[in-house]
């Protein structure tokens, strides 16, 4: 079943593939703006030997993943306290409610004056845009903590270290993993507009510069470069969650944040 | 009425004194890139009227939301059809996996080769960014209908369209939604960049014009708006979410008590 | 009544099911064969895990069995026929929550394409006939499980089935509610003359509600005994649970299913009771 299914899937692929082969070939669009999967491949073999390309997937991947770094730290720590200090979690309810769905690209004008094209140009986009993302998934998943464990905790005598450490963080992992696979797609994605609006180097400012320079095959090439990353990404923090969620005996549905 | 004063409390109090720090701290900056909070404020009326309401956030709002319902229909007609087929599935995913993974704000410069600088390019764009969000998550939910239901609707001879229109959509609407919500965001995403990219009108376009030419506190207005924009679709996303799942609300309160 | 007389309301004939997947070959049903006169409340108990769900969904239509077939009133049954309901176990699964009761129990019949003022006069018939009449506007997940489960109960009445099929409908609710709902059983099976085949893994339950007890064998499955169960028509929880009949007709039962998960075939029947069940046809 399971090999049927991957044969499937691979058939849905080559197809794809073939789709985009024959579509411009067969002048349905003009290959100008849609070039054949042929001439992206060779584009992409093109820039896999150029060291630039290199450079900038580095650049591309410090600026994701420093800012997911600084953005789960934050939203973990901030997520704890919010909700372990007495009413805390009351008082900043509704900050938290104006502040979440402020769209991080509207800090790209204030980003552009204060750091220009600097790497911390990215950063104050993406770490933003994911810190609220595991911030929500830490509280909801304290909010989950069983009442019966936390006062078998108490009537045992553990104190509030202690509480945090063997009763609020295991049950509030697997939470922060769904929001650590969130926000790493986040992350990804404010990366590369940082890149592209702003300039910042990397795979974003690559696809810029292919774009005013009329490359389309190379412009294709990267995005299927980001597509790529974009896949390996949500697949490892896939996986990364599962083993997290392995002993977690609930299946809970995602909150939708 | 105490609870009521005690709530209203404890919703006010922290945004008020955040406002009064931003206020002191910035009361007497001579930093130009971080204007007085006074400047920003008196800046506002000036720079918000409604003739500019009417040529920038009406353009931008409209595209959003032509994106947005196109990218709503499609994603979950598609994903209907996917999610009930298990062997289209099984083609499909892989492809589809990989087309939403793709960041969405590289969809701008390829947009603009096929449908130049225009509003076409900007619904477009909106429109195929926040499509894969929701049609994944249809895709998703109309699969996992409970196998109870399906058995209790064929048993009493619902089906084709009415099982459709009454267990499975309904079925998968918490899924649509989780996917909805998160299409929002693109959405608005990629509203302001493409404005950002190419544009003579916009809340992303005015944004960008105030920073190029260094008017600093109507930039800060601007991003103000941006924010208060998002807010809002936010706040009338939960409106609408909570009337339509309302009943999803109550029976997942229901097993938490009883676990 | 347009069947053959002499012909069963329900006719089970040679039925076996065979699971395949994945290389596995499972035979949960090997074969079956009996009858349920038009009328009729028939319980069917058997050791657990023994196939009971399975033959109840081929005799609804929910499944395709590999061989044999099933008769409603004569007509082989090939896909969910509109004469039959279904009652699950399941109930919380069973109704649908986005749902308020009443529409829960009004939907099969738009499906039947009944006017507008028939289905509410029978929505609310068969609510109160469970005794929900003021529970029409709730959600079902606002409902207490025995409640729920008399919501699925009115859903079915609803439709108007010549041949209702429950298959464990109160295996998940506690033991008073259990007691209230074989007694709604029984007091709308007297009252509206409905054919009734109801499965159980509780032996008590059988001999209490059934006029005849079907006992299946272990997996593979085949008839291992037929009981009349000659109680009164009248039966309450108090006095019949405790007449001197009752627990010879249940230690009966029981001894036959100890036997059915031995593997013993069919024993003759004991001297203590006198059987007068139907041949097998």
């Amino acid at each position: 079943m399971k090999g049927l299914n991957l044969a499937l899937g691979a058939a849905g692929l080559a197809a794809f593939l073939l789709l985009g082969e024959a579509v411009p070939r067969l002048g349905l669009v003009k290959d100008a703006y849609f070039p054949p999967t042929s001439r992206i491949a060779g584009a992409l073999g093109d820039e896999l030997a150029d060291s630039a390309f290199w450079t900038a997937l580095g650049d591309t991947l410090t600026g994701w993943a420093v800012g997911l770094a600084v953005a789960a730290c934050a939203g973990v720590v901030a997520g704890v306290v919010i909700s372990v200090v007495p009413y805390l979690r009351e008082a900043t309810a509704s900050t938290i409610e104006f502040l979440r769905p402020i769209p991080s690209v509207a800090l790209i004008p204030l980003a552009v004056l204060l750091y220009g094209t600097e790497l911390r140009s990215v950063l104050l986009l993406v770490v933003y845009a994911s810190f609220w993302q595991i911030l929500i998934q830490t509280l909801y998943g304290v909010q989950d903590v069983d009442p019966v464990a936390e006062e078998t905790a108490r009537s045992y005598g553990l104190g509030t270290w202690a509480r945090i450490r063997y009763v609020l963080w295991p049950t509030a992992l697997p939470y922060v993993m769904t929001g650590l696979r969130l926000a790493a797609a986040v992350a990804l994605i404010l990366t590369i507009t940082a890149e592209l609006v702003i300039g910042a180097p990397g795979l974003g400012a690559r696809i810029a510069v292919a774009q005013t320079s009329q490359a389309v095959p190379d412009m294709y090439a990267l995005i299927v470069v980001t597509g790529v990353l974009g896949l390996l990404i949500n697949v490892g923090a896939r996986s990364v969650e599962r083993r997290a969620l392995a002993w977690h005996q609930s299946v809970r549905g995602e909150v939708a944040v | 009425m105490r609870r009521f004063l005690l709530r209203l409390v404890f919703v006010l109090t922290l945004p008020a004194i955040l406002l009064a720090v931003w206020w002191a701290a910035s009361d007497s900056s001579t930093d130009v890139y971080w204007p007085p909070l006074r400047t920003i404020l008196k800046t506002f009326p000036d720079v918000w009227t409604v003739e500019r309401l009417r040529t920038d956030a009406v353009p931008s709002i409209l595209r959003l939301s032509a994106g947005y319902a196109t990218a709503a229909l499609v994603g979950v007609a598609l994903g209907t059809v996917i999610g009930s087929y298990r062997r289209v599935r099984a083609v499909c995913e892989p492809v589809l996996e990989f087309l939403r993974a793709v960041p969405p704000p590289v969809l701008v410069p390829v947009i603009m080769l096929f449908a130049g600088i225009g509003h076409t390019m900007k619904i477009l764009v909106i429109a195929i960014g926040c499509v894969w969000p929701i049609l994944l998550n249809t895709v998703e939910g109309v699969r996992a209908v409970d196998s109870v239901m399906a058995e209790t609707a064929r048993s009493y001879g619902v089906t084709g369209l009415a099982r459709l229109r009454h267990v499975v959509l309904p079925s998968a609407s918490p899924q649509i939604f989780a996917g909805l919500r998160q299409a929002l965001s693109i959405g608005i995403i990629l509203m302001v960049i493409s404005e950002m990219f190419a544009a003579s009108n916009g809340l992303g376009f005015t944004v960008v014009q105030f920073q190029r030419g260094f008017a600093i506190p109507d930039m800060w207005t601007g991003i103000l708006v941006l924010g208060l924009l998002g807010f809002l679709l936010s706040v009338v996303f939960q409106l609408v979410e909570r009337r339509v799942l309302g009943w999803y609300h109550g029976l997942r309160a229901t097993t938490r008590r009883s676990r | 009544m347009t069947f053959v007389k002499g012909q069963g309301m329900l006719d089970v004939r040679g039925l076996k099911k065979v699971y395949e997947g994945s290389g596995r070959r499972v035979e949960a049903v090997r074969d079956l064969t009996f009858t349920v006169d038009a009328g009729e409340l028939v319980c069917l108990v058997g050791p657990s895990g023994c196939g009971k769900t399975t033959l109840l969904k081929c005799m609804g239509g929910l499944l395709t069995p590999t061989a044999g077939e099933v008769l409603l009133q004569g007509e082989r049954v090939t896909g969910p026929p509109p004469g039959m309901a279904f009652v699950f176990q399941e109930y919380g699964r069973s109704l649908f929550p986005w749902m308020r009761v009443g529409e829960n129990v009004e939907l099969p019949l738009k499906q039947k394409g009944l006017s507008r003022s028939r289905r509410r006069e029978l929505v609310a018939d068969a609510l109160r006939s469970v005794g929900l009449a003021d529970a029409a506007g709730a959600y079902p997940w606002q409902l207490s499980g025995g409640m729920q489960q008399r919501v699925a109960i009115a859903r079915a009445l609803a439709y108007e089935p010549q041949v209702l099929l429950m298959d464990e409908p109160f295996a998940a609710v506690d033991a008073q509610t259990r007691a209230d709902l074989e007694d709604l059983v029984r007091g709308l099976w007297r009252e509206r003359g409905i054919t009734i085949l109801f499965v159980t893994h509780d032996i008590d339950e059988a001999v209490y509600l059934g006029e005849r007890v079907v006992v299946l064998s272990a997996s593979p499955t085949v008839v291992q005994e037929q009981l009349k169960v000659d109680l009164p028509d009248d039966r309450d929880q108090l006095h019949t649970r405790v007449a001197p009949r009752f627990a010879e007709l249940r230690t009966h039962v029981y001894e036959q299913i100890q036997a059915a998960k031995r593997g013993t075939p069919r024993d003759a029947p004991e001297d203590a009771v006198k059987t007068d069940a139907p041949p097998p046809a």
